[in-house]
């Protein structure tokens, strides 16, 4: 009863979060300085009336939000103004629609962009982000059982030296390794292989994947094995893996037995934290090899004031996040009764 | 046993490999470029490589050539009227929409009405339609266009103006339509289109005048430029349109590789603006007129001194690496004739800067480095802001500032936003010096209009120049029919902006291209302008046998 209710409250608190961000996300964007009729288009075949039909077009001649004169930068209008004819309400109007507009630099619907780019991020991330923690938890395993010898040692200081990788250079230097090795240099699927037998067009993809896949492994499998080393290292040091130990149990036993579900809960959080952000992609690796992820989507976005594609992809990137940390709480209460539900 | 299974795989992998062997492998071009097409709706695409696909995919009523000049496509002929304002195109007859249909008049009536009745199409209405009064198609195959006004530049503005087939686009919405199948008519049809990864184009064999020779075309985005270069050394591109100016050298010293170099296809101009607005010129706070220009700026004698403490030479050398000439005004020297070649650059030389500064009153009375105004009030320092996105602007601000430092001329330097800058350059003039540029159009008009006291309050204006005998001169070429008596005129508006320093124009900067000579052959790289991706090469190379 009391748990049920918990649970709920974390979900009611999670619900509000979202809508607090949706409040955000759309004004964050409007007061950045410049205008997205104008943003990326410089040319003086663009006449100021075809300037002004594009605001009328994208609805950007509408004011922001009525009664807020005094904070005018961001061309907010006059008590006058039919609140319903507002951007502001527009915009959480067409939401409540499941509507996320269209995108001023594309013309394309907003959900459209979003889900083939999500699709690619997901599949990229996702690969990176299991190789990372399976290879990352193994060896702080290992580096925690062997505390203090060679082994702990090196895996200690390789983590920490592949966690502090600049990811671009990293990703740069293994772009070149590859190329050289017949591996493709860009995008997600070689052209014109839409029309190969699926297994061929699953191997293409597995093909471009193999270099990003690599380096978002190397670069974040490093913090899940120093994480799970120094957790490991702290239940390993308690009375009871001694008595344990005392009652003759083999090291694999204690591990998976009595060990390692403790020294997992600090690595459930970051898990969860990153699994989140997951879907707001890699910039840095989907700009190397131009893979057609989430975040180069936002990156574009920004310096084109698409306003739509922005509030679309914070959305999503903020659902995400909220509801990853929603599972990771819930998870905790599993895996450590202690953590009561008060 | 182990080798036995090995020895089955062997077999067959060749087996399979056999039967998907084709009894000839089609003729692919693999073409990579940093950008997308961010539409494929003509009306409502901006950027170069939309254009790039519809130069390919679609004909107009003209073709440019890579000498400047123009050719008629679509049709077999053309009359003008005496007075200049009805032009009659008689359509060659035969030519097929890749659907099948065939291309008459009445499609290209209906494109052009289409054009000029939307003018949520910002291009194509806004700056190429202003003067059509009526278009109709007649039963004779011919299309008749009638102007407003006769003007002498009718061929630049129809040759973006791509031809669409009418029973596809009078259903529907045009503002919405993605147009992702592209039905044309010209050398290339879409194959396959996946945004920000790729463009897929197939021959069109049965093309009017230039089938291709090749059988695909492929368009790949690389969204770093050095695993565009690399993609290129292994092979996995025939050609890259776009390449950092450090690349040239290793690319020349690379085995079957080719660089072209020379004046770009739609020229670019880097500018460096001086903001010079008048009081009396300033646009109303309605229009969004700041105007904190700093007043020395207004002086020509401050801007002709920054002229020649510019050493264009070492900008050139430095930050292009030499593949740049000298800039004068805004039309740069690849629009061919419209440049004026006769203008005589102010030479660097800083002893001549200093003693203009001093003849002109700006004298360093407090002996801090930096001059002050004639009044003493405040010092010649000023802003300098270029866009962050820019990768050769810091390095030209950090030149500029050695430079000017020379004659006692100080800069507070900053990278800003490009959209900002925008907000901060016009028409708010809320800025003294910024590092920028244009895109062209192949007329000069374009860029004419940048210098007109019209073009202040509208934001095409950076400098806020205002001279009553250039704006007359302007308005007179936009209507000269004759075309010798127009270049006359367009050289005498170059002389005028540049003997009143309106900008320092640092560099024209050239085009760089690479394609591997080992894959095909018969690129056309002998003409003033270079650009292996238009349909001017795509459609004569071959396969190296």
């Amino acid at each position: 009863m009391n748990r049920s209710r918990a649970i709920l409250r974390k979900i009611g608190w999670a619900f509000f979060t979202i809508l607090f961000v949706v409040i955000l996300n759309f004004f964050l964007f409007r007061v950045l300085p410049g205008d997205p009729a104008r943003a990326g288009i410089r040319d003086p075949r663009l006449k100021k009336e075809a300037i002004e039909m594009l605001r009328v077009r994208f609805g950007l001649d509408k004011p922001v939000i009525n009664c807020f004169e005094a904070l005018n930068p961001i061309k907010l209008g006059s008590c006058a103004v039919n609140p319903l004819d507002t951007q502001f309400f527009i915009y959480v109007r067409n939401l409540a629609q499941g509507e996320l507009g269209v995108s001023y630099h594309t013309n394309r619907p907003v959900a459209d962009i979003l889900s083939e780019r999500l699709w690619n991020t997901v599949l990229l991330i996702g690969a990176g982000q299991i190789l990372s923690i399976i290879i990352g938890v193994i060896f702080g395993v290992f580096a925690a059982w062997k505390a203090r010898t060679a082994i702990d040692f090196t895996s200690v200081v390789s983590s920490l030296i592949v966690w502090s990788l600049p990811t671009f250079w990293l990703a740069i230097i293994l772009l070149f390794w590859g190329s050289n090795n017949g591996l493709p240099l860009a995008g997600k699927a070689t052209p014109g292989a839409s029309s190969l037998p699926l297994l061929q067009q699953w191997a293409d993809i597995g093909r471009h994947m193999l270099l990003p896949t690599i380096t978002y492994t190397i670069v974040y499998m490093g913090e899940y094995t120093l994480i799970m080393r120094s957790s490991l290292m702290d239940v390993l040091s308690e009375d009871y893996i001694l008595t344990a130990k005392a009652k003759g149990l083999s090291t694999f036993q204690i591990l998976k037995d009595h060990a390692l579900k403790n020294a997992m809960l600090p690595l459930v959080t970051v898990i969860a934290i990153n699994l989140g952000f997951t879907v707001a992609g890699a910039i840095q690796i989907e700009a190397v090899f131009s893979w057609p992820g989430l975040g180069g989507a936002v990156f574009e976005a920004v310096g084109r004031r698409d306003f739509p594609v922005l509030q679309g992809a914070f959305l999503l990137i903020a659902v995400a996040v909220i509801f990853a940390n929603l599972i990771a709480d819930l998870t905790y209460s599993y895996l450590d009764p202690r953590v009561q539900t008060e | 046993m182990k080798s036995k299974i090995l020895y089955l795989l062997i077999l067959a992998t060749l087996v399979l490999s056999a039967c998907g062997a084709k009894p000839a492998e089609p003729s692919v071009v693999k073409a990579g470029w940093a950008g997308s097409p961010d539409s494929l709706n003509p009306g409502l695409a901006v950027l170069v490589e939309a254009y790039t696909i519809f130069e390919l995919v679609y004909d107009s009523m003209y073709d440019l050539n890579l000498d400047g000049s123009f050719t008629l496509s679509l049709a077999d002929s053309v009359t003008r009227s005496d007075d200049g304002l009805v032009y009659t195109f008689k359509i060659k007859e035969g030519i097929k929409w890749h659907d099948g249909q065939t291309l008459t008049a009445a499609d290209v009536a209906f494109t052009y009405n289409l054009y000029k009745d939307t003018p949520e199409y910002p291009y194509l209405n806004g700056y190429y339609t202003p003067y059509f009064s009526s278009i109709e198609a007649n039963d004779k195959n011919e299309v008749i266009l009638t102007l407003t006004e006769a003007i002498p530049n009718l061929e630049s503005q129809l040759v973006f103006l791509y031809v669409l087939p009418k029973h596809i686009w009078e259903g529907v919405n045009k503002l919405e339509f993605e147009n992702l199948e592209m039905v044309g008519s010209g050398p290339f049809k879409m194959a396959e289109y996946v945004q920000n990864e790729f463009v897929r184009l197939a021959a069109n064999k049965e093309h009017f005048s230039t089938p291709p020779k090749v059988d695909e075309v492929i368009f790949q985005t690389f969204e770093n430029q050095d695993a565009l270069v690399q993609a290129l050394k292994t092979g996995q591109l025939d050609m890259i349109t776009e390449m950092q100016n450090t690349a040239v050298a290793t690319l020349q010293g690379t085995e079957n590789i080719e660089v072209v170099i020379g004046a770009p296809f739609s020229p670019g101009v880097t500018d460096i603006i001086f903001n010079q607005t008048a009081p009396e010129n300033c646009p109303t706070p309605d229009e969004g007129g700041i105007c904190t220009g700093h007043a020395a700026l207004r002086d020509r004698n401050v801007r002709l001194a920054m002229a020649h403490a510019t050493d264009k030479q070492k900008l050139i050398d430095l930050i292009l690496l030499g593949l740049g000439s000298p800039g004068l005004t805004l039309i740069p020297d690849g629009l061919g004739v419209w440049y004026n070649n006769s203008l005589k650059d102010y030479e660097y030389d800083v002893a001549k800067a200093n003693q203009i500064l001093d003849d002109a009153g700006y004298l360093d009375t407090d002996n801090d480095g930096t001059r002050e105004m004639p009044d003493g009030s405040s010092p010649l320092t000023f802003r300098l802001n270029w866009p962050s996105d820019s990768i050769t602007a810091p390095r030209t601000a950090e030149l500029l500032s050695e430079m000017w430092g020379e004659i006692g001329i100080a800069l507070e330097m900053q990278a800003v936003d490009p959209d900002a800058l925008t907000s901060q350059c016009c028409p708010a003039f809320d800025f003294d010096i910024m590092i920028w540029g244009w895109a062209s159009d192949p007329d000069p008009s374009a860029l004419l209009y940048v210098y007109t006291t019209e073009a202040i309050p509208t934001g095409s204006s950076e400098t806020g120049y205002s001279n009553p005998a250039y704006d007359e001169l302007y308005a007179q070429q936009q209507t000269e029919l004759d075309a010798a008596a127009r270049k006359d005129i367009v050289w005498e508006m170059q002389k005028i902006v540049h003997d009143d320093v309106v900008y320092i124009i640092p560099y024209y900067e050239q085009a760089t291209q690479a394609y591997r000579t080992d894959r095909f052959t018969g690129w056309i790289t002998d003409q003033p302008k270079v650009e292996l991706s238009d349909t001017t090469s795509l459609v004569v190379i071959e396969p190296v046998k």
